[in-house]
C-alpha cells in the first residue's frame, strides 16, 4: 500500500494516512536517516497532491511508540559544529514543509513521543494524544546536553506559552495526555483505539477561540517586559538547580531569548547553530556517553546459565531499619507484597515509617493516589516470625552488619524458604563469599547492595561469589531493572565497587583536614568539582561510626594504601556520629538540616590552617579514586570501565557532565594522571598514592581506559 | 456432606468507633487477614474458589466489598467474591455459606469473614435536600439554578444518622437498645445485674490481654494517616471498671425508668475477621494441619422486638440439628450486644417455662461460668456488626485450641429478630 519502507502512506477519501513505525520490528521508532528521508519525500508528495487532499493524519503502527525522537547514534556521530548545524537544518526543513501544508495536519500521538517526535508533532496543526499510560511527550534533549534542534524551541512556546515551554525544555521532563491537554499541547485526548477515527472530526474544524482567561494570559506573556522577567526567573532557577555546571540549559535560554522577535528562518538558523555547538561539546558527549551506558545496561551482560530464570514475584526483607524499610518500600512499589520481619513491633514500626516516608513525595506530587498509597503501604506485612516465607521468591536481608549474626540468620531462614527462592544480603561491607557458606544451597545466594536512601539512589550492586548460579545473577539483574534501578554486577571483595572507590575520597579528606586544610575549603573544592556534597557532609550522612567500621574492613582487606587518618575514630569517641546524632563535622537541626560547622569537630583539627589551591584539593581526592578504579579493573571486580563510571554516577552522584570517573581520567589524559599520582606518591604518601600497575600499563601502551 | 476444615483464623484488633481504626476503610480490615491466612497456609493466590464477606454498613465506595477484599488481598483476578448481609450475623452468614459450599463438594477453598468500619458509616442528607441537589443539577440556565437554590430551607441540612437508622428496626420501630429494655423488664433484670455483667466482660478481656491470650488471634494492622504505626491490641477493654462507676451512667434508651446504659451495652466498634475454610482434598493437596472442623450451624427468626433472644432459638436449633447438647460444649460464646439480652438468654436456658414462651421446648441447662465468654465479649471488645459473627468463630477456634478442648458453640442475636449459632470442633490436640 505504500511506496515507502519506513512510513506507510495511504490516501482514503481525500485524507492522507501516514503511519510511523511501519515495517519496524523494534519496539521503538526513531527518526533515523532513512525515516527522515522518507518523511521529506512524503512532505513533498503531500504538497504536490494538495489539491486532492483535505487533511493528513499521522499515526503509529506500534504498540507503545509514536516517534521516540532522533536516532542518538546520528548525533553521536557528529564530528564538527557544522555537521551538527547541518543535521538540525535538514530536519527543520522537513518540519517546515509539514507546517506549511495548506490543509489540516493532525498528529495522533500514541505511545512515546519525545524529542524529534514532539518537534514533528508541533509542526502539525493539531496534536491529539491517546489516553494510554505509555503516551508521553516532551523535549528531553537538555538531558543529553543538547538543545532541541528541529524547531522545538521555536514552536513549543507558540503552542503552550513561554513559561510552560521553558519548563518543559529546560527540565526535559515529559507530560502525559492529561497534562498535555491541560497545557494546550494536545487539542484533545482519545482512547488509542479510536484516536485515528476521531481525528477526522478535527478536519475543517476551526481552532477554538481563546477564552478571556487565555487571552489575558497571552497578553501578559506577550509583551517585552514580562518576557524579560520570565527569562530572568528561568535563568535564576537553572543556575540554582545546576550550580552553573551545565551549559545546555543556558544556551537554550540564550537562543530562545535572543530569538523572540526573529522570523522563522532566522530563528531556526540560530537554533541549528546552537545545536551544532552543543552536540560536539565535551559535556554533551559525556552525557551521550552516559545515555549509551544506560542503554547497554538494560541487557544482562551474562554469563547466561542453562536453567530457568527464577521469576521474582513475592518479596521479603529481614530487618526493618532504614535500609529494610526502604527495601520494603521498593518491593511494595513493585507489587511484591513484601513480608517484613524484625524482632518486635518497635523495630517494625521504624521500617513502616521509612517506607511510608518514601511514598510521601510521590503522594504530594500527586504521582501516587491516596488509594494506591494505601494499597501499596498495606501490602507490606509486618511480622516477627517466618510465616509465609514459603511463598517468598526474593528475600533481601538488611539486618545488623555482623558476619556471625548474618550467617546464623541465613541458615535459619533458609529452612523456611523454598529451594528455588533467591536469598540475598544488603551488606555494604562484609564478604559475600563468606556469608554464602552459611547456606545449604548457596547457588541461589548473592549480595544485593542498595545505597542509602533506597528511594533516591539508583544503583544496586549485585555481588557474586564462587558458587553463585548464573541464573541467580540474571534474575536479580532483571529484577533490579524492573524496579527502575541500575544494576552493576560486582565480584566479592572489600567494599565491592562503589565503597571501595569512595574510600580514598573519604580517607584523603581526613588527611587533608589533619594537614590543616579547612573543612570549608575541602567541601567547596569537591562541590565545585561537581560532587553532590563534600566528603565531610557525606561522612555525616553515612554516619561516622559506619565510616570507621568500613574503613577498617577496607584497610584489613586492601593493605596500607587504604589506611585512614585517625580523625574519624576520634570523632566517634566524642560521640560525634554525624547527622543521626545531630552532630558530626557539622551541626544539624531537628529536621536534619545542617546549621553550620560543629565546634567540637573543629577542636580536633590542627589550629594552624593551611591554604591549598582548589585544584590541588580536588586532585588529592580524585586521583586516588582513579588509581583504585584501575586496580579494580585489574582484579576484574567489574568487567568494564563503564561499570565503574555508572556505579559512581548512580551510586554516589559522581558529576554526570564529566561522563564518569574513568571517562574523566581519559579526557584528562592518563599520562598526566599517572605523573600527578607519582608526584603525590613522593610528596604526600608512598602507600596511598602508589600508582597502580594497571594504570602504568595503560600509559605504557598509550591506551585509555575506554580502549579496553 | 463432606467435612469442612478451618485451617486459619485471624481478626484485626478492635477499636471503638472514632479512634484508632476510624480511617481504615472497611476492605482493609479484611484484605490483609486473608492475604496472611493464605501466606501462612502456603495456598497459591490462584487456588481460592471464592471470597465471602459479611458487611452491614456497606460503604458507597465499595458496593461489593467481598470482591474488593479478594482483589486487595492479592488474589487472582479470576477469583469470585461477594458480600453478604444478615445484620449482626453477617460474618456468621459468610461462614455458613462457605461451609455449605465446601460441604457440598462445590468448592475446595473459601475465604470467609466480615468487616465493619462503623466510624465511616455516613450521615445522609434529608430527602428535601437531596431533591434540591437534583433540581440544581438538572437546571439548565443560571436562572433556573438560582430558582432551585432559593428553595433551600435551613432544616434541610439536618442530617439523617445512617448508623442510628440502621440500629432501629423498621418493622417494629424500636431501637436495638429499646428491645433490650423490653427483655430487662420482662425478665426483671436489674441495673446492677447488667452492670456486673459488663464488669465481668471487661475484667476477663483485660486478663486475656495481659496474659497475651488474644495475641494469637489478632493480626497487627498498620494505622495512622501515614500508615506507619502498628495496632496490635484491642482499644476498648477498660481497666478499673466497677459496678459503682457504671452505676453513674444514665440510661440511654429509656432515660426515665430504663436500665440499659452505654456501659452495659456493646460499643460501636471498627474491626474485621477472616477464616480459611477448606475441603479434605485441599487439606491433603497443601499438606495442611487443620485447626478445627465446622460441625453445623443454624439460623432462626423471632419477634423483632425481642431480637435479643435470638441465641436461645439458634442454639436450640443447632443442638437439635446435630443431636448435641449444651453439656457437650467446652466453650460457649454468646455475643454481648446488651448485658440484659445475654442475661435473659441465660435465664431461659435454665427455665423451661420461660423458654417455652419462645417456642423452645427444652431447658438446655446452665452455662458454667468457666466456659462462658471466657475472654470477655462485645461489651469490652466491641461489636463491629458485619464482623462479629465470624469474629466469634475466630476467637472460639483459638481458645478451644489453647485449652485443647473439643466442642464450642458461638451464637448471637440479630437485629430484625433473628438468632444464629454455629458449633465447631477443635482438631489441635
Amino acid at each position: 500500500m505504500s511506496v515507502y519502507k519506513k512510513i506507510s502512506y495511504e490516501v482514503k477519501e481525500k485524507i492522507a494516512y501516514i503511519g510511523f513505525g511501519y515495517n519496524n520490528d523494534k519496539s521503538m521508532t526513531v527518526l533515523d536517516e532513512d525515516t527522515l528521508k522518507e518523511l521529506d519525500a512524503i512532505a513533498d508528495q503531500l504538497k504536490s497532491e494538495r489539491k486532492n487532499l483535505e487533511a493528513a493524519i499521522f499515526f503509529t503502527h506500534k504498540e507503545r511508540c509514536f516517534l521516540a525522537g532522533a536516532d542518538i547514534s546520528l548525533i553521536s556521530a557528529m564530528k564538527t559544529e557544522a555537521d551538527g548545524a547541518q543535521g538540525a537544518e535538514a530536519g527543520q526543513g522537513i518540519f517546515n514543509k509539514i507546517e506549511d501544508l495548506p490543509f489540516q495536519t493532525i498528529a495522533c500521538v500514541h505511545g512515546v513521543c519525545l524529542g524529534g517526535g514532539t518537534e514533528f508533532s508541533l509542526s502539525c496543526k493539531t496534536i491529539l494524544m491517546s489516553d494510554d499510560k505509555s503516551t508521553i511527550m516532551g523535549l528531553p534533549e537538555v538531558k543529553l546536553g543538547l538543545i532541541p534542534g528541529f524547531g522545538g524551541t521555536y514552536r513549543m512556546p507558540k503552542k503552550i506559552g513561554l513559561p510552560n515551554a521553558l519548563d518543559l525544555i529546560l527540565s526535559g521532563k515529559t507530560v502525559n495526555a492529561r497534562k498535555g491537554k491541560k497545557m494546550g499541547l494536545a487539542t484533545e485526548v482519545y482512547p488509542k483505539e479510536r484516536i485515528v477515527e476521531m481525528a477526522k472530526k478535527h478536519i475543517g474544524r476551526s481552532q477554538k477561540k481563546a477564552n478571556l482567561k487565555e487571552s489575558l494570559t497571552d497578553f501578559a506573556q506577550d509583551n517585552f517586559l514580562s518576557r524579560k522577567v520570565i527569562f530572568q526567573k528561568a535563568r535564576e532557577s537553572v543556575l540554582k538547580k545546576t550550580k552553573g555546571f551545565y551549559q545546555a540549559p543556558l544556551k537554550i535560554l540564550d537562543t530562545m531569548e535572543a530569538g523572540m522577535m526573529k522570523s522563522r528562518s532566522s530563528y531556526l538558523a540560530s537554533e541549528a547553530q546552537a545545536f551544532g555547538e552543543l552536540c560536539v561539546s565535551e559535556q554533551s558527549k559525556n552525557l551521550q556517553h552516559i545515555y549509551w551506558m544506560t542503554e547497554k545496561v538494560k541487557k544482562f551482560p551474562g554469563p547466561k546459565g542453562e536453567g530457568e530464570i527464577p521469576s521474582l514475584k513475592r518479596g521479603a526483607c529481614l530487618g526493618a531499619g532504614t535500609m529494610g524499610g526502604g527495601i520494603a518500600w521498593l518491593m511494595a512499589s513493585n507489587g511484591m507484597a513484601p513480608l517484613m520481619k524484625d524482632l518486635n513491633t518497635e523495630a517494625l514500626e521504624l521500617g513502616l515509617k521509612q517506607a511510608s516516608s518514601n511514598f510521601q513525595g510521590a503522594l504530594k506530587r500527586k504521582k501516587l493516589s491516596r488509594d494506591d498509597f494505601e494499597r501499596k503501604m498495606r501490602s507490606i506485612h509486618c511480622q516477627t516470625d517466618f510465616t509465609g516465607f514459603k511463598k517468598v521468591d526474593l528475600l533481601i536481608e538488611a539486618i545488623v552488619e555482623n558476619m556471625d549474626i548474618k550467617k546464623s540468620v541465613f541458615s535459619e531462614t533458609e529452612k523456611y524458604m523454598r529451594d528455588d527462592a533467591l536469598i540475598t544480603s544488603n551488606t555494604s561491607s562484609l564478604s559475600v563469599e563468606e556469608m554464602a557458606k552459611a547456606l545449604e544451597k548457596s547457588e541461589r545466594f548473592a549480595g544485593l547492595h542498595f545505597f542509602n536512601p533506597v528511594h533516591r539512589m539508583p544503583l544496586v550492586e549485585i555481588i557474586t561469589h564462587s558458587k553463585v548460579a548464573p541464573e541467580t545473577v540474571e534474575a536479580l539483574y532483571n529484577w533490579v531493572l524492573k524496579t527502575k534501578k541500575t544494576p552493576v554486577v560486582v565480584k566479592d571483595g572489600p567494599g565491592f565497587l562503589v565503597n571501595r572507590i569512595l574510600m580514598p575520597f573519604l580517607n584523603e579528606a581526613g588527611y587533608l583536614l589533619e594537614e590543616g586544610v579547612s573543612m570549608k575549603d575541602l567541601d567547596e573544592a569537591c562541590i565545585n568539582f561537581g560532587m553532590p556534597m563534600g566528603p565531610c557532609r557525606l561522612l555525616d550522612e553515612v554516619g561516622i561510626d559506619v565510616g570507621v567500621k568500613v574503613a577498617k574492613i577496607l584497610h584489613d582487606g586492601l593493605g596500607d594504601r587504604a589506611k585512614s587518618s585517625g580523625l574519624s575514630a576520634k570523632m566517634v569517641e566524642k560521640g560525634l556520629l554525624g547527622r543521626k546524632t545531630n552532630k558530626g563535622f557539622y551541626n544539624y537541626d531537628e529536621s536534619g538540616k545542617p546549621t553550620g560547622a560543629n565546634e567540637e569537630a573543629q577542636a580536633l583539627l590542627p589550629s594552624s590552617q593551611k591554604t591549598m589551591s582548589e585544584s590541588e584539593i580536588q586532585m588529592r581526592v580524585i586521583l586516588p579514586m582513579i588509581n583504585e578504579a584501575a586496580i579494580i579493573l585489574d582484579e576484574k571486580i567489574v568487567e568494564t570501565p563503564a561499570d565503574v563510571d555508572l556505579g559512581l554516577i548512580f551510586g554516589i552522584g559522581f558529576p554526570p557532565f564529566r561522563g564518569g570517573l574513568l571517562r574523566y581520567a581519559d579526557s584528562e589524559g592518563l599520562e598526566r594522571i599517572l605523573s600527578a599520582i607519582e608526584k603525590f606518591s613522593s610528596s604526600v604518601d608512598k602507600d596511598r598514592y602508589e600508582p597502580a600497575e594497571f594504570l602504568k600499563g595503560l600509559v605504557a601502551d598509550k591506551k585509555k581506559f575506554y580502549d579496553l | 456432606m463432606k467435612p469442612v476444615y478451618i485451617v486459619g483464623a485471624k481478626r484485626s484488633p478492635h477499636a471503638k468507633a472514632g479512634t484508632d481504626l476510624k480511617d481504615v476503610a472497611a476492605p482493609y480490615l479484611g484484605s490483609y487477614l486473608i492475604r496472611h491466612l493464605l501466606d501462612a497456609a502456603g495456598i497459591s493466590n490462584t487456588d481460592v474458589d471464592e471470597v465471602i464477606i459479611g458487611n452491614v454498613g456497606n460503604p458507597a465506595k465499595y458496593p461489593n466489598i467481598g470482591r474488593v477484599i479478594a482483589l486487595e488481598a492479592g488474589l487472582d483476578k479470576q477469583t469470585s467474591g461477594y458480600t453478604v448481609h444478615r445484620n449482626c450475623a453477617s460474618g456468621l452468614e459468610a461462614v455458613s455459606q462457605g461451609f455449605l459450599k465446601v460441604a457440598s463438594g462445590r468448592s475446595e477453598i473459601i475465604a470467609v469473614g466480615g468487616v465493619e468500619n462503623m466510624s465511616q458509616i455516613p450521615l445522609i442528607y434529608s430527602e428535601e435536600m437531596t431533591e434540591l441537589f437534583i433540581d440544581v443539577m438538572k437546571a439548565k440556565s443560571v436562572g433556573d439554578k438560582l430558582k432551585a437554590i432559593t428553595q433551600f430551607r435551613p432544616p434541610y441540612l439536618s442530617p439523617i444518622i445512617a448508623l442510628e437508622q440502621g440500629l432501629t428496626d423498621p418493622f417494629c420501630g424500636l431501637n436495638m437498645g429499646q428491645t433490650a429494655e423490653i427483655l430487662a423488664r420482662e425478665f426483671n433484670i436489674s441495673r446492677e445485674e447488667q452492670d456486673a455483667f459488663a464488669v465481668r466482660s471487661h475484667n476477663l478481656a483485660l486478663k486475656a490481654q495481659e496474659e497475651g491470650r488474644l495475641a494469637e488471634e489478632i493480626l497487627p494492622l498498620a494505622v495512622g494517616s501515614k500508615l506507619n504505626k502498628l495496632l496490635s491490641t484491642d482499644v476498648g477493654p477498660r481497666a478499673g471498671s466497677s459496678v459503682e462507676k457504671l452505676a453513674k451512667l444514665k440510661p440511654y434508651f429509656d432515660r426515665k425508668s430504663g436500665t440499659v446504659t452505654v456501659g452495659n451495652a456493646c460499643p460501636i466498634t471498627d474491626g474485621g475477621s477472616a477464616l480459611l475454610l477448606v475441603s479434605e482434598e485441599a487439606l491433603k493437596k497443601y499438606d495442611l494441619e487443620p485447626m478445627a472442623k465446622i460441625v453445623d450451624y443454624h439460623f432462626h427468626g423471632l419477634e423483632p422486638e425481642r431480637m435479643g433472644m435470638g441465641p436461645l432459638l439458634a442454639m436450640d436449633g443447632v443442638f437439635k440439628r446435630t443431636g448435641m447438647t449444651l453439656e457437650d460444649m467446652d466453650l460457649v460464646e454468646i455475643n454481648e450486644a446488651f448485658a440484659a439480652q445475654v442475661i435473659a438468654v441465660q435465664k431461659t436456658l435454665v427455665d423451661k417455662e420461660a423458654a417455652s414462651r419462645f417456642g423452645v421446648e427444652k431447658a438446655w441447662g446452665e452455662i458454667p461460668d468457666e466456659k462462658f465468654n471466657v475472654n470477655g465479649g462485645a461489651i469490652a471488645l466491641g461489636h463491629p456488626v458485619g464482623s462479629t459473627g465470624s469474629r466469634l468463630v475466630v476467637t472460639m477456634a483459638h481458645e478451644l485450641k489453647r485449652r485443647k478442648a473439643k466442642y464450642g458453640v458461638a451464637s448471637l442475636c440479630i437485629g430484625g429478630g433473628q438468632g444464629g449459632a454455629i458449633i465447631i470442633e477443635n482438631l489441635v490436640k
